[in-house]
């Protein structure tokens, strides 16, 4: 289980996050959402470890996070950056590879050969970084965390996803949260993604965690936390719900000026 | 491309430069007809050129391996060996030596003394913050400093000293004798293994510092490392030849066209890379109004400078 309990964090003064509590439990997605500002990117560095909180403490698996050393961390979490790097000269097979830094295995060849299969990567390899789309590099950062964490031993798995989806279309946006979904189940790993789309995380998030000027207004279920007068309050705009006539997809609209 | 079929080409030009560069035109040709050479060729050879060319060599070997590294450490592909700081210590500290009338290895000493110096410096003014903009500011204030004390020194030199501070501050292999070339010789193959055995680490960092994290590395103490590392090697070039300009920034480039910007492979390819600059611009320092000779700083930037603008010309294109 992943667990941040009372995370607390200010910098120059300003609180940037009070007293959050989380829980991911590994074959599941949690989504944090909330306006910008609200502390999304800190949380996920907090979590990851590669910030210090204040107060409180985030553990993983048996690890407290901020005494764990880089590479058991590795072991455990792999992370998607909100701007992912593309170095001049790097082809996209060299930056998949990275991920095998942190555990030079035997199984390093397979979780390669994974992680490219799984974000169909395949054709891509050969390319230059920067010769790729923006979802094109989107899909290879996947790989290459992926690639570590199918590299690894550790008993319990998780990946960090800071606004996957900001640079993708919206049929590929969803597309990539079905595979996260996907992947969680089948590999019983646990996923924790910033997103800024809410009818994303209702479709496919099992948990949401809402924040606000840095202090958690709601978390749980999904269905059960993403209510519209919470939603416009927390946004502070109107908000409209809308069903398909099949019911099977909700969704919010803002009705700015109505 | 397999790497060997890059490296062994490279390492068979680099040889045939360095032979041309020992033998010379004209000696080669004589070689070549069976003639044979003079006793006093050979004696010029053995004390004079050979030391200089395997300086030449080791230092471009050197150079090319620490711009490698801060590249990468800087995530920055302007970023040369000079960008840490630490040539004006070195320079300021062997120009003090020289004007006082201190001996070659004296010199050597100083200027090695001065680089790690100024390094030790920038790092206790540039620990408090974890962003490169601050190391580099550090050590762009740093340099300013001993800079300014150097051109005071250079004011107050008389003209016999200030010459051989001049030719020393524009970079010469023309000095290096056998302990010098020998102290660089080694010093090359020790400071690259340790580089390279970090190769991981060094790619992980051209991703950022949250990724590298992420992907397992201690990031403050690798960029120190790697830091420390390339400083090192600065620190025995310019102690033994001077500044050098421009090889610790282009090297890498060329090498990255040749074998992408895997630092695995670059670190593989880049000292042979460096070495073939330095040794090619060495001989043509020599060669061009012999029998005077050119400051081998000037090759390397007259020649290096137009090069490498066509070559980002190139490597436009190819994005295009």
């Amino acid at each position: 289980m992943l667990e941040a309990v009372d995370v607390s964090v200010s910098r120059q003064g300003r609180q940037l996050l009070d007293k959050v509590s989380l829980t991911v439990r590994t074959g599941e997605v949690c989504a944090v959402l909330g306006p910008n500002g609200a502390g999304k990117s800190t949380l996920l560095h907090i979590v990851s470890g590669y910030a210090k909180p204040d107060a409180g403490l985030v553990r993983m698996a048996d690890i407290t996070v901020h005494q764990g050393l880089p590479k058991a961390l590795a072991a455990h979490r792999a992370v998607m950056e909100q701007h992912p790097a593309a170095p001049a000269g790097w082809t996209a097979a060299d930056l998949i590879r990275t991920g095998l830094y942190a555990h030079p295995t035997s199984a390093g060849e397979s979780a390669v050969g994974e992680a490219v299969a799984l974000t169909c990567t395949e054709d891509l390899l050969p390319r230059g970084l920067q010769g790729l789309s923006g979802g094109e590099r989107q899909r290879v950062h996947l790989a290459r965390t992926l690639c570590q964490l199918l590299a690894s031993r550790a008993p319990e798995r998780y990946l960090l996803l800071d606004e996957p989806t900001a640079a993708l279309d919206f049929a590929a946006a969803d597309g990539l949260m079905t595979q996260l979904q996907r992947i969680a189940r089948q590999y019983d790993i646990g996923v924790l993604v910033v997103l800024h789309d809410l009818n994303l995380a209702l479709r496919h998030a099992d948990t949401v965690m809402l924040l606000k000027a840095g202090s958690s207004q709601a978390f749980g279920p999904a269905a059960e936390v993403m209510r519209k007068d919470r939603l416009e309050a927390i946004y502070g705009v109107a908000l409209a719900e809308l069903i398909s006539p099949d019911a099977r997809v909700r969704a919010f609209v803002p009705m700015s000026g109505h | 491309m397999r790497p060997i079929l890059l490296l062994v080409p490279l390492a068979i030009l680099l040889t045939a430069t360095a032979a041309l560069s020992l033998l010379g035109v004209h000696g080669f040709g004589q070689l070549a007809s069976g003639a044979g050479l003079p006793p006093l060729e050979w004696h010029l050879i053995r004390e004079l050129r050979l030391p200089r060319v395997l300086a030449a060599a080791a230092a471009g070997a050197l150079l090319s391996a620490a711009g490698c590294a801060v590249q990468a450490r800087f995530r920055n592909p302007l970023a040369e060996p000079g960008l840490i700081g630490i040539n004006s210590g070195a320079a300021l500290a062997a120009a003090l030596a020289l004007a006082l009338g201190a001996g070659m290895g004296t010199v050597f000493m100083s200027a090695f003394a001065g680089g790690m110096l100024a390094l030790l410096a920038i790092r206790l003014l540039g620990r408090a913050h974890r962003d490169s903009v601050r190391l580099i500011l550090a050590g762009l204030a740093v340099s300013t400093i001993l800079g300014s004390l150097l051109t005071l020194l250079i004011s107050l030199l008389p003209d016999g000293a200030l010459r051989s501070v001049t030719f020393w501050l524009m970079g010469s292999f023309a000095g290096a004798d056998w302990p010098q070339a020998l102290t660089l010789a080694l010093a090359a193959p020790a400071v690259w293994l340790l580089l390279y055995r970090r190769w991981p680490l060094l790619n992980a960092l051209q991703l950022g510092n949250d990724a590298a994290f992420h992907l397992g590395f201690d990031v403050k103490r690798g960029e120190w490392q790697v830091t420390t590392l390339a400083a090192l090697a600065a620190g025995f070039v310019v102690a033994a030849c001077g500044m050098v300009g421009f090889v610790g920034l282009m090297a890498p480039h060329l090498t990255r066209q040749l074998v992408g910007g895997d630092a695995k492979r670059l670190l593989q390819a880049a000292p042979l890379t460096g070495a073939l600059l330095t040794v090619l611009a060495d001989w043509l320092a020599r060669s061009v109004i012999a029998p005077a000779e050119l400051p081998v700083g000037v090759i390397t930037s007259l020649i290096g400078a137009p090069f490498f603008l066509w070559l980002l010309q190139q490597d436009g294109k190819h994005h295009a």
